[in-house]
């Protein structure tokens, strides 16, 4: 009755995200699908983010004792704090809904990252961000991961770029000897309004750096994706995606929903 | 009439080289110079400016200073004018509150030529009405922030009254200004320029020299915002301020506060009493603008130490406060005019287009779409404030009176040529259409200036 009713609330939340439209994109075999923005968390500031992705179709058979991502729900926490105004620091809480499974803790990543701070006056926004983090084996084999992810931004005009050429290494599982893996995000989007974006977001993974994996077992997703921008407080993205090699989940619709919240002292004056 | 502020050692050297060389390239005698020279004569020339031994700032400056020289001026008495633009872009000289006629009012929107790379300006004026004016530049800059109202192109002009408003020892004259500006998106996407370093007269905080004062003497402060966007707060620790005129024109009700709120291009006179010994700050209300610079050291003689600040704990001001109460409404012969501002939406990477009436610059100013003066009648500006910037509006070669602050009653005798029109709200002012020829109206705000933030006034 419990599963029941978080199953049904995980579709509502998805289902009202879906209907106020939303943006973003893809990292973490789609727990949190995100193209990040070269932007950190302001110091005294938590940011909250609830990730809801559906895989509508996706693998469906158990391979090597993984769950088919097959209408998978994935409901990630992120809980982000500023650290200064030129860093931040992030941790995720992963979990998964299946049919059978019922609800499930999948694993916890923690990402501290840093920014070129404003005073060096580039002409492109910049930051690196690393992440470590633990999944379990039954929902991915590579159990402990490690990623170095550069993230390039930049806004001209009604136009928004950004590039996350991400690098990645297993440090427990079957691919700990692939050395670094090569997945690359990326996303273009465009201001309709002052409150709508929309665009598109690209998300792959290519296998290993210097020999990359065949085509058709090369993980590619490419997503349409719109962002609300109705507050400074709040983060509305939303989006459907296609992964059109054998080696992607072939559909998955995707929402986040943040909110910041301010816990500093700020006198009047300031 | 010339009055010497001290300028960096380093800097003025640089300037009279660069003077040097372009008189001699003139090669006009000596003696012929000296036979003609102006009451007012400024070289537009680059200048590095020293706001602290970290800090040097490539900018433009007048007569290789930062503010430019004071002038005194009588009002009324005839000043002869040259200004030589020695500088890599056209330039021209706004004289801030004065009632010249738009051909030398400093704005080539009314019709003042610009003066190109290498040539001068020569013109006469006669200053009025008396009062704590300045004078800038009044140019483009665009994405550029180190041009037009962002560089060191400002000065103070005092016209003398023919009475002083308030008894006093002394004057002190300090500008505010901002620089190393640069556009940041911030949480919601707006771009909003943000600055690296903030001086008074030029320098930072502990960097220039100290006011120094007497106990007992009762110094008349003549402060003015110059910076290109910001509003800032003033405090002086362990002194308060008796406001004596706002814009250089006395006010109403003088009244004693713990700080001032300027908006780009306003002034405030006001009289400081000497009765608190010791060393002092003046500086930016806000501690994360201060830590930027903006403050200058007040040293009574025979004190010493350490500064001393007194962080306030609210920003208070008003210029109701200022102003005396009116309750005889809008008079049948006042004629209203309508403004609304508002802004378009450029894209997140774009500064707003600003609007007046849905126009933007100069669109808003043709004959179909722009008031038409006609001499001698009397109006009051309906400013509605539609957007979400505080804007603060500046009317060129006339004085207003400040009539409504949305809240409350009606106010009288608030006369002004900057007024602050916050966020959404509503202001309202009167002004005799006195002075023909086309009369710039804008938002002080360089970066709303240069977005279409300006509208052309036409005289029948």
């Amino acid at each position: 009755m419990r599963d029941l009713t978080i199953k049904l609330l995980a579709k509502v939340a998805l289902a009202m995200m879906a209907l106020l439209c939303v943006r973003s994109a893809a990292a973490q075999g789609n727990y949190e699908i995100q193209v990040y923005g070269a932007a950190t968390v302001p110091p005294k500031t938590l940011m909250t983010e609830l990730h809801s992705n559906y895989t509508i179709q996706g693998q469906k058979f158990n391979i090597n004792g993984v769950i088919p991502t097959n209408h998978q729900e994935h409901e990630t926490i992120e809980l982000t704090e500023g650290m200064n105004n030129w860093s931040e620091i992030g941790f995720y809480i992963f979990t998964s809904e299946q049919d059978g499974h019922g609800v499930q803790w999948v694993g916890d990543h923690i990402r501290p990252r840093v920014r070129a701070p404003d005073s060096w006056h580039l002409p492109v926004g910049l930051s690196l961000s690393t992440e470590v983090g633990y999944q379990r084996a039954v929902y991915s084999p590579d159990t402990w991961t490690w990623e170095i992810r550069p993230i390039i931004d930049k806004t001209l005009g009604r136009w928004y770029f950004a590039l996350n050429p991400a690098l990645e290494r297993t440090w427990h599982g079957p691919d700990i000897h692939q050395g670094l893996g090569f997945s690359p995000g990326a996303k273009v989007s465009y201001d309709f309004t002052r409150a709508v974006s929309a665009g598109f977001e690209y998300y792959a993974d290519y296998g290993r750096l210097g020999a990359f994996d065949a085509l058709h077992t090369q993980q590619q997703q490419f997503f349409i994706v719109t962002d609300l921008n109705t507050s400074p407080k709040w983060e509305i993205n939303a989006g459907i995606g296609v992964g059109p090699t054998a080696g992607t989940d072939h559909l998955l619709v995707k929402g986040i929903l943040g909110r910041r919240f301010d816990w500093g002292h700020h006198s009047n004056i300031e | 009439m010339q009055t010497k502020m001290p300028p960096p050692t380093l800097t003025r050297r640089r300037f009279t080289q660069l003077s040097g060389m372009a008189l001699g390239s003139l090669a006009i005698p000596e003696a012929a110079r000296a036979a003609t020279a102006p009451d007012v004569s400024l070289v537009i020339a680059p200048y590095t400016l020293e706001a602290s031994p970290k800090h040097h700032i490539k900018t433009v400056a007048y007569n290789g200073q930062v503010p430019g020289p004071l002038f005194r001026m009588r009002e009324g008495q005839e000043q002869t004018v040259e200004i030589r633009n020695m500088a890599g872009d056209a330039e021209v000289v706004h004289w801030h509150g004065l009632f010249l006629p738009p051909e030398i009012d400093g704005a080539m929107e009314e019709g003042t030529p610009m003066i190109a790379p290498g040539a001068s300006a020569h013109y006469k004026m006669v200053p009025r009405p008396a009062g704590f004016r300045w004078y800038h530049t009044h140019t483009f800059a665009g994405k550029n922030l180190t041009k037009a109202q962002y560089s060191g192109l400002h000065g103070f002009l005092l016209v003398e009254p023919r009475d002083n408003p308030a008894p006093y020892d002394r004057e002190v004259f300090l500008g505010l200004h901002d620089w190393r500006g640069q556009f940041l998106g911030s949480d919601d996407g707006f771009m909003a320029p943000t600055y690296d370093v903030t001086t008074i007269n030029g320098k930072m905080l502990g960097f220039g020299e100290p006011v120094k004062v007497k106990q007992g003497e009762r110094v008349m402060m003549h402060i003015l915002n110059s910076s290109p966007t910001e509003v800032h707060w003033i405090a002086l620790a362990g002194h308060t301020f008796q406001v004596i005129a706002l814009d250089g024109n006395q006010v109403p009700e003088p009244q004693t506060v713990a700080m001032l709120r300027l908006a780009p291009a306003e002034r405030v006179s006001a009289i400081v009493e000497m009765n608190n010994p010791g060393v002092w700050v003046l500086g930016e209300v806000r501690k994360h603008v201060q830590a930027t610079g903006m403050g200058i050291v007040v040293e009574y003689a025979n004190s010493t130490g350490k500064p001393a600040w007194t962080q306030p704990q609210e920003l208070i001001w008003s210029y109701r406060a200022f102003a005396k109460t009116d309750n005889t409404g809008l008079s049948p012969e006042t004629r209203k005019i309508e403004l609304i501002f508002d802004s378009k939406f450029q894209g997140h990477g774009n500064e707003e287009l600003w609007r007046i009436n849905g126009l933007p610059y100069p669109q808003n100013s043709t004959p179909e779409h722009a008031p038409l003066l006609k001499s001698g009648e009397r109006y009051r500006l309906v400013m509605r404030n539609k957007s979400m910037d505080d804007h603060p509006i500046h009317l060129h070669r006339h004085t207003f009176e400040v009539k409504r602050l949305e809240e409350g009653a009606e106010i009288a005798g608030l006369r002004k040529d900057v007024v602050l029109v916050p966020a959404g709200k509503t202001v309202e002012v009167e002004f005799v259409a006195n002075n023909p020829g086309d009369t710039l109206f804008h938002c002080h705000q360089q970066d709303h200036m240069d977005r279409g933030f300006m509208m052309v006034f036409k005289y029948a």
